[in-house]
């Protein structure tokens, strides 16, 4: 595997993937079986350090992403105005690749309505910090990096948490320097990071 | 004043016994080892080892920029090594203007981040340490503050973490630039030495409103007063350590791999919170906060610290109550 595609799975893991990634990865997934296998990987992996079963990472994936892009190059070969169409499809399942990596083999689940009301782009554009994304086409998944379920979001609430996790970072920022001065090599430089020094 | 020569015989007994619970939790360590090291050059390493070094041991004192996106803050910083201890100081001489200084600092009081970095005899013993976790290189390095450098580029061997480029004074081993590294080779934050100087002379004096005294957590520390329920955190990237020993119902813990570290805090809230998530970057820093029910008591998890949006949530995943 290439070191381009693993940085493409590395994006979609921290949810900061683009088009072109997502892409990339939906491109290989299917004769990729090292792709699957390191999916697989992270997956055990992640899965033995939070301590959680393994048998929940053993879900291959493969299968429900191949039979979303045999949907997508079917439809592909049905003429021009499906031609026309096939970019919009392609995020739809890049939508889906993406989930179903992000999720980690885990909780399949079926989510009715979508949360961002973007359809499948909302993955493709980056626009969810939450792992909580809807796609066309194929099956719909919940995206946890662990054993609970990652809160469904509505917009309002969104914008009400960004500011929480500010106010929350100002708030901690110092505390939080104390420990960085004396275990990382800058010494008190990073009290710069600071917003506002208190005494 | 007359109580100042009691404060460093108090810290330096503290220490001791910072050295000695790391040095006990060593074992556990080296039995996780594998035989050969990913990353371990031993160049680099040693480069590592006497930067570690030099950083509590070496007089210095210069001005250092801190380049965030399109933000350059600019410090002046000073450190100074008299017998046993030392003392430093950074002073901000663009926004605010404050000052934060830690006098008498006994150079044997080494933190777990510190110890990380000094990796050189564990590795014959087979204990990679920090090498299992970022391959390390030596590169030419170019010129930083007038000095000559050398470059050393820190790749992280999994997606836990970020990559740094460190540029080291060649004669002194003094880290004059970090960059930290996000995904896609992006500069997330960068410090720098603009000007250095070796002469114990302090600088002149910048003006400023606000002194803090540094704090001084560590392993032997115990923090008694309970903010919280005992919790704990289930789940820590690997190599990450704690940098204090707070006790199980402090609202704070902190975890250090080296390179970097992040805390976690918890509080309970007196009502419930409709679930949900958020972040925010700065730099290198990523704050993420997330609210939940926590087996029946409302929490608020905020994971701040120089790592990957997806560490800070994985952390904040796994925080449970201690039975």
């Amino acid at each position: 595997m290439s070191e381009r595609m693993r940085e493409s799975l590395s994006a979609l893991l921290d949810d900061e993937a683009n088009e072109l990634e997502v892409q990339r990865v939906l491109g290989q997934v299917q004769d990729d079986e090292q792709l699957r296998q390191t999916w697989v990987r992270y997956n055990l992996a992640r899965d033995a350090l939070s301590g959680h079963p393994l048998h929940a990472a053993k879900v291959d994936i493969s299968g429900s992403v191949r039979a979303a892009l045999a949907a997508e190059s079917a439809a592909a070969a049905g003429g021009w105005k499906q031609r026309v169409l096939r970019p919009v499809a392609s995020l739809a399942v890049a939508a889906s690749v993406a989930a179903t990596v992000v999720i980690g083999g885990q909780q399949l689940a079926d989510i009715g309505a979508d949360p961002y009301g973007q359809g499948g782009q909302a993955v493709a554009a980056s626009a969810s910090p939450v792992g909580l994304v809807n796609s066309l086409g194929a099956t719909s998944v919940q995206a946890s990096y662990g054993n609970r379920a990652v809160p469904v979001l509505q917009p309002a609430t969104h914008t009400a948490y960004r500011e929480l996790a500010r106010l929350r970072m100002n708030k901690y920022m110092q505390e939080h320097v104390e420990h960085a001065a004396l275990n990382t090599p800058q010494g008190l430089i990073p009290f710069a990071r600071v917003p506002e020094i208190r005494e | 004043m007359n109580r100042q020569p009691l404060l460093p015989a108090r810290r330096a007994r503290l220490c001791r016994g910072a050295s000695l619970s790391f040095i006990l939790s060593l074992p556990l360590f080296a039995s996780m080892a594998s035989a050969s090291c990913p990353g371990a050059d031993s160049a680099a390493l040693g480069w590592l080892n006497r930067m570690s070094h030099s950083l509590h041991e070496v007089s210095y004192h210069g001005v250092v920029t801190l380049q965030r996106g399109g933000d350059m803050q600019v410090m002046q910083v000073s450190h100074a090594v008299e017998g046993d201890s030392s003392s430093e100081s950074m002073t901000r001489l663009t926004g605010q203007g404050a000052q934060v200084e830690r006098r008498d600092h006994p150079l044997h009081c080494v933190h777990p981040g510190t110890r990380l970095l000094q990796v050189g005899a564990g590795l014959q013993a087979g204990d990679c340490g920090i090498a299992d976790h970022y391959r390390f290189k030596v590169d030419e390095g170019g010129r930083v503050a007038g000095r000559k450098a050398v470059r050393i580029l820190i790749e992280p061997l999994d997606m836990y973490r970020f990559g740094y480029v460190m540029e080291l004074d060649r004669e002194t081993g003094l880290l004059l630039k970090t960059q930290t590294i996000g995904r896609g080779d992006k500069v997330l934050e960068q410090f720098q030495f603009a000007s250095l100087s070796y002469q114990t002379r302090e600088p002149a004096p910048a003006e400023v409103s606000l002194v803090h005294q540094a704090q001084h957590p560590h392993p032997a520390t115990v923090v008694s007063a309970p903010a919280t329920a005992p919790w704990q955190v289930n789940w820590l990237p690997g190599g990450f350590t704690a940098t204090d020993a707070p006790s199980g119902a402090a609202a704070r813990r902190s975890y250090t791999d080296g390179l970097a570290v992040f805390s976690v805090f918890l509080e309970e809230l007196g009502r419930d919170i409709r679930p949900g998530e958020g972040v925010v970057r700065s730099g290198g820093t990523t704050s993420y906060t997330r609210g939940m029910d926590l087996t029946g008591q409302a929490v608020l998890i905020t994971v701040i610290g120089e790592v990957p949006v997806n560490t800070a949530r994985m952390v904040a995943d796994s925080v449970a109550w201690t039975n």
